[in-house]
């Protein structure tokens, strides 16, 4: 009986010892796992330690083979040339690291192949975890080599655009690869981390672009449209979302780092025109600021994940338009020598007596600003603030327009009460005040 | 007893390119499953399926590489062409533009793989004639011109797909007879060809295993 059982280890041993040759041979490209090693493989079951070893030595050998493939495909090419060898692409960092991680891809799925051929009879002991420990030996050879490259790719400053999508790219095979690995295969680790490097490269980048806007804020132009350096920035922008557009990653891991990009590009660039505009008189400062966060508003409104910075860049448009809505009212008003007028009656008070006899409010002179301002009325146009025809939006303009003829028939409305009241001692008031607050509503609208 | 079917002498690599809707994915299904898939999401890149079959005698393992046809993963399933030693280059019969696309196909086809791939044309969706769109003598005039193979298929009916998968491996396979592939390249190659059943053992040992090591 004891011989029996020394016989047996014996025939496991010599089992075993073929078994490891077998694998040790499978260290070229192609690889057969023939019928008999399957079943030895099976046979060494028993001997859960011999069958660890076994699978080890498989992995080993595959491990060398992948390496040696990898190697091969980036600095050989196939034969004749043919596919040509990916390093010759080395200047296209995407199709570089593209063809590097498709590379990379393929051969995991096919090293998941052969070994689930190899352990196919042996199904008491090799459970999945074990399949995936031993892939991940083998996937772990090319790590060194791949990162080592994309890394002289990401540091070589290819330019936010290019980051970007390449960050995109590796995230992509992150997920596709780790479809057919274990989560702890370190692949999947060096996958994680050369994305994480890209994306951080990539904020990098954007930061150093608005740090230059910051460094030498261009004064506004005469026509208080966009700078150059803002148009180039949202070109810049315009690119990095249109390749987020088209990028492969999923929907939601896409909106997730939107929002960061946005305020990395659009943060900066609010604050430059600010700067830019801190040295303009408020009528010209809001006309410039609504042109500059239209241009912005007009960029982002084409793509996706952008509602909440467009509804933010249009209550700042809104507030720059009530600046511009407001300068534009007192200029007609001014103009028309009513303002003077308005804010008298405004100050007016019982006990300085009737509005007719206080300096400069005498019939007379009402009468000539009033008739100034019915020329305003038969040509309300001749009245724009020459800051109005640089707003470049013109449904903008048209909003100015209504809004601040709006606020001068108000203040026509509020100088006809006052002078009709009879408190205020004009005679003939309707000599003075020729039309109603109606009437002018009318002309203007 | 047998090991299954993991005893085969070649691996041919194909992949299976074409517009999106084509109908890739449900031919690939077709092939490896036998059953038409109704409602296919769309593919997210790439995907694979394998399917051992039989040529001449030899079990031949297809590793089948099916890409997305969406515009926007272009420049991912570009880099698959790679070492294909067959390519399915499909479009539907019943949509015209996707025929119209095909010379850009066969662009990329020729650029990216090596001059041996096998080119193979489908045809898709011919169960419905009724919405025909493309000829059949229009696109066997195609083939004929750029020395593609031809075959309309259906991958719902399963009409004729098994052949086109069959011919691109009895073409490859015959390339190889004939001598005008050269397996013994390295590089995933052209297609890799693991010591055959038939010979004896020790010629397992024609490539040893190098040092070239990593150098980066």
């Amino acid at each position: 009986m004891e011989s029996m059982a020394l016989h047996q280890e014996t025939a496991y041993e010599r089992l075993y010892r073929w078994t490891q040759g077998e694998c040790r041979l499978l260290s070229s490209d192609s690889v057969e796992v023939s019928p008999l090693l399957c079943q030895a493989v099976q046979a060494l079951q028993d001997r859960p330690v011999l069958f660890r070893y076994s699978l080890d030595e498989f992995g080993t050998a595959r491990r060398t083979a992948v390496v040696r493939g990898f190697i091969d495909a980036l600095t050989r090419g196939g034969p004749g040339g043919t596919p040509r060898p990916i390093e010759l692409h080395s200047h296209d960092p995407l199709r570089y690291v593209g063809d590097m991680l498709a590379w990379l891809h393929q051969a995991s799925a096919s090293e998941k192949e052969h070994l689930q051929g190899l352990v196919k009879l042996a199904t008491q002991q090799a459970g999945a975890l074990q399949i995936y420990e031993i892939l991940g030996h083998i996937t772990e050879g090319v790590c060194r080599p791949f990162k080592v490259r994309v890394e002289q790719v990401l540091v070589s400053e290819p330019g936010p655009v290019i980051l970007y999508k390449l960050a995109n790219l590796l995230k992509f095979y992150h997920h596709t690869i780790g479809q057919l690995l274990g989560s702890d295969a370190v692949l999947l680790t060096t996958l994680a981390e050369v994305h994480e490097l890209s994306q951080r490269m990539f904020y990098a980048a954007l930061n150093a672009h608005a740090q230059r806007l910051m460094e030498k804020v261009e004064l506004p132009p005469a026509d208080l449209g966009a700078t150059q350096s803002l148009n180039q920035s949202l070109a810049l922008l315009r690119e990095v979302l249109a390749s987020h557009d088209s990028s492969v990653v999923p929907l939601d891991a896409r909106q997730e780092d939107f929002a960061k990009v946005l305020s990395c590009v659009l943060d900066p660039l609010l604050q430059m025109c600010a700067v830019s505009a801190s040295k303009l008189n408020p009528a010209d400062m809001g006309v410039y600021m609504v042109n500059c966060i239209y241009a912005m508003q007009s960029t982002l409104a084409l793509y996706e994940f952008t509602d909440q910075r467009l509804e933010m860049l249009a209550g700042q448009i809104e507030a720059h338009l009530d600046t511009i809505v407001s300068e534009q009212a007192s200029y007609v008003l001014s103009r028309t020598g009513l303002s003077h007028i308005y804010s008298i009656i405004q100050q007016h008070q019982l006990k300085e007596g009737p509005l007719a006899s206080i300096h400069g409010m005498d019939a007379t002179t009402v009468r000539s600003a009033m008739s100034k301002f019915d020329s305003y009325l038969s040509s309300p146009d001749s009245l724009t603030m020459p800051q109005l025809n640089f707003l470049q939006s013109t449904s903008l303009r048209r909003t100015v327009h209504k809004r601040s003829t709006e606020l001068v028939s108000a203040a026509y409305d509020f100088l006809y009460q006052a002078i009709t009241n009879p408190s205020n001692g004009y005679k003939e008031p309707r000599s003075i005040v020729i039309r109603t607050p109606q009437q002018v509503k009318t002309l203007l609208s | 007893m047998a090991a299954g079917p993991y005893n085969y002498s070649y691996i041919f690599k194909y992949i299976i390119i074409g517009d999106m809707g084509v109908g890739k994915s449900c031919l690939l299904h077709q092939f490896t499953e036998k059953k038409f898939m109704a409602d296919c999401p769309h593919t997210i890149g790439v995907e694979f399926g394998t399917r051992i079959i039989e040529v001449s005698g030899q079990k031949i393992k297809l590793q089948i590489w099916d890409t997305a046809g969406q515009e926007r993963f272009r420049a991912v399933t570009r880099s698959y062409y790679r070492g294909a030693a067959g390519a399915l280059m499909v479009y539907d019969i019943t949509r015209r533009s996707t025929y119209n696309h095909l010379s850009s196909w066969l662009t990329d086809a020729r650029n990216l793989t090596n001059p041996n791939t096998v080119i193979f044309l489908i045809g898709n969706k011919s169960d419905l004639e009724a919405q025909r769109d493309v000829t059949y003598e229009e696109a066997k005039q195609f083939a004929d011109e750029n020395g593609l193979m031809f075959l309309e298929a259906s991958a719902k009916t399963g009409d004729n797909v098994e052949d086109a998968f069959l011919e691109t491996a009895r073409k490859i396979y015959q390339n190889i007879q004939d001598g005008s592939l050269d397996l013994n390249a390295a590089e995933s190659g052209v297609q890799h060809k693991p010591s055959t059943g038939g010979r004896p053992n020790p010629l397992n040992t024609d490539q040893q295993p190098s040092n070239e090591g990593c150098r980066c």
